[in-house]
């Protein structure tokens, strides 16, 4: 398994990312309802791992900073949901 | 943490499944540039058959490049604008744009390079087939709107092709008046 996608936080943002294109910080905080802090450490985590590409910039003169799914953030999304599903129907 | 039991990897798997369930983007057109794309073709198209019938002189002509350039200015200036300050966009979304941009550009393409192979009203009709394709990717989306639209702009090609010459541009610029810049309309005014 995925040792990043273990965590529920990181994997529902990716799973929030996957229809997207970009999606703002505040709306993966509003989706996920954690707090700015604890998303922030989670995000950096993954934008680390290459999962995550961040986008910074200005709008209005308020700081937007926006997140997409990078081809190998969807990649390990992909196999991590496959082994979750052997392991539930290892289970059954 | 290694491993996770197969009580989690259900918790997991029906928090994708909600997720994915609740974020299913839906397409925006933008209907400003739907408004100001379909009106200007329609006036390029009613312009040139006026020219044609000798109703308005050849120098009103120039105008054409002003207002193709004022649209596309517009459209790069808004979209920009719009793509920064969007919390959410969609895959399906940058795909349309794609299609959008493409189908259009196409048309344009044809219009200013292969006019000799498209003369008179045949560029107005490649403007009008382009339309009805981005008119009916937007209605293949779920937007009941943009099928009808879509299917004016066809129904237009189709009339522009039986009745009299001297009125096919008329027809055809109709059908852009009321397919693409109706549809600009009507997405406006339905805007949250």
């Amino acid at each position: 398994m995925d040792e990043l996608l273990l965590s529920k936080v990181r994997l529902g943002v990716v799973a929030e990312l996957l229809n997207f294109d970009w999606v703002a910080f505040s709306e993966l905080v509003r989706a996920l309802d954690v707090s700015n802090g604890n998303l922030g450490a989670h995000m950096s985590k993954l934008v680390d791992a290459g999962y995550v590409e961040e986008q910074k910039s200005f709008v209005n003169r308020r700081p937007l900073t926006r997140y997409r799914l990078t081809k190998r953030g969807r990649d390990a999304f992909a196999s991590h949901v496959s082994e979750l599903q052997a392991l539930l129907k290892e289970a059954t | 943490m290694d491993r996770i039991d197969a009580a989690q990897a259900r918790d997991h798997i029906e928090m994708i499944d909600r997720i994915l369930a609740e974020s299913q983007p839906r397409l925006w057109a933008g209907g400003e540039f739907f408004v100001i794309w379909g009106t200007a073709a329609a006036y390029i198209t009613i312009l040139f058959q006026l020219v044609n019938v000798g109703v308005v002189g050849s120098a009103t002509l120039w105008s054409v490049p002003f207002v193709i350039a004022g649209c596309t200015v517009y459209s790069i200036v808004r979209g920009r604008a719009m793509q920064s300050g969007i919390a959410r966009t969609s895959l399906v979304q940058r795909e349309f744009f794609n299609v959008l941009w493409l189908t259009l550009g196409l048309a344009f393409v044809v219009n200013v390079a292969a006019f000799r192979l498209f003369p008179g009203i045949a560029g107005a009709a490649i403007w009008s087939v382009a339309q009805a394709i981005v008119l009916l990717y937007i209605g293949i989306h779920g937007n009941r709107r943009a099928q009808i639209a879509g299917i004016l702009v066809v129904a237009s090609l189709v009339v522009a092709n039986f009745v009299a010459p001297s009125l096919s541009a008329y027809v055809l610029a109709a059908g852009m008046l009321a397919g693409y810049t109706g549809f600009g309309v009507s997405e406006l005014l339905s805007r949250d």
